[in-house]
């Protein structure tokens, strides 16, 4: 079966945040909270455990001396999500093997396998997997006013597993069935489009193609090989700016790769310490 | 400059704490104490006595491992998960089959006096002390990708060094001072050598890499120090006792500065944005 994935053009994204709520809702994901962060509209803030997708809001505003107020130059919104990677972090990290590759190409969490240990949360170069916390974190229920039993009635089956990793699954039951995923179904400007990632590319290519007759600087990230041993994204984006305006690295970097040094320098040590202990031990 | 997302950070911070800082610092006093097994001479009564005195305390801290490992996951009953699959690409799943290996070296060689066995566990040992350098410099966070070779070689002179105050400890009060004298030698040696690998690694890496540098350099220092300064040989077990808590406290704290500094240094955006090689 050939691989999906998403292409999230940011060009057309314009902030509903309906992806974010489609995806809440069909995963059965809790709140994150409530708070105003008087960053643009973003009061998300970031992906999580219990948030797979995040819509960012980059206001870029023009200094006019002379114009009575700051006048807004361009406004950026971008729905961010896990990347899925060619080669993931998360999924080489994981020693229980709950994070894998499943038959459409994309990195998924097996819930009932993972054991909470957190090593896949720093071995992300994108900072998107996170552990989702345990159901008694008050947290998730603060917002609404429920009672003690509406409460409990109102834990949903990522709440119970609480302990282990989270993050997006491309919706993973909904492609079994034949489905879009339901961040790219509830989008209503089709800046988020999910499908077999061959035509994904071409059509973003073409897309880069026709912004670009129309005097709009837009370049993919993830289309293909991003560096540092991670190769392409199975979620890749359209943007019109740097990288890190998004928040997104500009060199990300495959963790793994940094073993042969790491095994080779403790290695040395250990060897170099045994030769000054046998001369310590065992001279007569 | 350049521009952040509100300064927020780019990658996720550790969840770990107290229990992972004293899971790598106990890692390492259980392989080095496999080494300094393997050093002791058993031609020698001291020799031999320090080897069997290396080799209980090693199976006695490699036992206290695995609860302190699990306590750590989100989910602890399911431990077992990790030895239903063996990934040598995982520093943690390599790591875990590691310890169950070293755990069975050490309780055979106990039982069973055999050269080859003494070797394993000590290679093992060796293994065990580096391996979790390597399981943190193979991950995005900034301070511990920035030591990819820093780290894990000075994980094992840690360890070694921890391993050999642990025993010189258990041989004074026991009045093995032959041994004492050799494991306090290598005890220098080592953290000398973890000193030399800190003071390399401070010169090349950047202001966190300095933080964190400067939240061991005292404890190694003095630990250092502590081995060198003469006494009267009647206070020599006092010495070796205060030299060996020094020492110990040392190689806590730097498993501890590292979980934290760590932790700091994901919150900088800048250093997620590019992340190095």
């Amino acid at each position: 079966m050939s691989e999906t994935g998403f292409f999230t053009d940011t060009t057309l994204c314009i902030g509903c945040k309906a992806c974010e709520v489609a995806c809440k809702q069909w995963n059965e994901l809790p709140s994150d909270g409530f708070a105003f962060t008087g960053e643009s509209y973003d009061n998300t803030s970031q992906l999580s455990g219990t948030t797979w997708r995040h819509v960012a809001f980059v206001e870029q505003v023009a200094i006019e001396p002379a114009a009575p107020s700051p006048i807004v130059e361009k406004w950026l919104m971008m729905s961010d999500v896990c990347k899925h990677c060619t080669n993931a972090g998360c999924q080489e990290a994981c020693p229980t093997g709950a994070i894998v590759k499943n038959e459409f190409g994309n990195v998924y969490v097996q819930p009932d396998v993972c054991n909470g240990c957190g090593y896949c949360v720093v071995s992300c170069p994108f900072g998107v997997i996170d552990l989702i916390d345990p159901i008694d974190d008050e947290r998730k229920f603060s917002v609404a006013t429920l009672s003690e039993s509406r409460r409990d009635a109102n834990q949903t089956a990522i709440q119970k597993s609480g302990g282990v990793a989270g993050k997006c699954t491309l919706c993973y039951d909904r492609q079994k069935i034949g489905e879009t995923p339901a961040c790219a179904k509830a989008c209503p400007t089709e800046s988020i489009q999910f499908g077999v990632l061959d035509e994904l590319r071409e059509r973003a290519a073409e897309r880069v193609a026709s912004l670009a007759e129309r005097g709009v600087d837009a370049h993919l990230y993830g289309a293909d090989d991003v560096g540092g041993g991670i190769g392409s994204l199975n979620a890749f984006f359209l943007l019109t700016d740097r990288p890190e305006v998004y928040n997104l690295p500009v060199e990300p970097v495959l963790p793994s790769t940094r073993q042969p040094a790491g095994y080779t320098a403790a290695a040395g040590a250990a060897i170099a310490l045994a030769l000054a202990g046998w001369a310590i031990f065992r001279s007569r | 400059m350049n521009p952040t997302y509100y300064d927020r950070p780019v990658l996720k911070a550790p969840h770990w704490g107290w229990n992972v800082v004293t899971y790598l610092f106990l890692g390492g006093i259980t392989g080095g104490l496999g080494i300094v097994a393997a050093l002791a001479d058993p031609k020698t009564p001291s020799g031999r006595r320090l080897r069997k005195t290396a080799r209980i305390a090693s199976l006695v801290v490699a036992t206290a491992n695995p609860p302190i490992l699990i306590s750590h996951l989100g989910r602890p009953e399911r431990f077992l998960h990790m030895l239903r699959t063996f990934k040598p690409g995982s520093p943690m799943s390599l790591g875990v089959w590691g310890l169950v290996a070293y755990s069975t070296a050490a309780a055979a060689s106990i039982m069973i006096e055999d050269d080859r066995l003494t070797a394993l566990q000590a290679i093992l040992g060796a293994y065990l002390a580096g391996y979790t350098g390597v399981l943190l410099s193979a991950t995005a966070v900034p301070l511990w990708a920035a030591g990819k070779a820093h780290i894990p070689a000075a994980c094992v002179c840690s360890g070694v060094a921890s391993a050999c105050a642990l025993a010189s400890a258990i041989s004074s009060l026991t009045g093995n001072a032959e041994a004492v004298g050799k494991l306090e030698r290598l005890e220098q040696v080592a953290t000398a050598g973890e000193a030399v690998i800190l003071i390399h690694f401070n010169a090349s890496g950047g202001p966190r890499v300095r933080r964190f540098v400067g939240r061991v350099a005292a404890p190694v220092a003095l630990s250092l120090v502590a081995g060198l300064v003469h006494v009267p040989e009647r206070h020599r077990r006092l010495r070796t006792l205060l030299a060996s808590a020094l020492t110990l406290t040392a190689g806590y704290l730097f498993r501890n500065a590292l979980i934290e500094v760590g932790k700091r240094s994901t919150t900088d955006p800048q250093a997620g944005f590019r992340q190095p090689r």
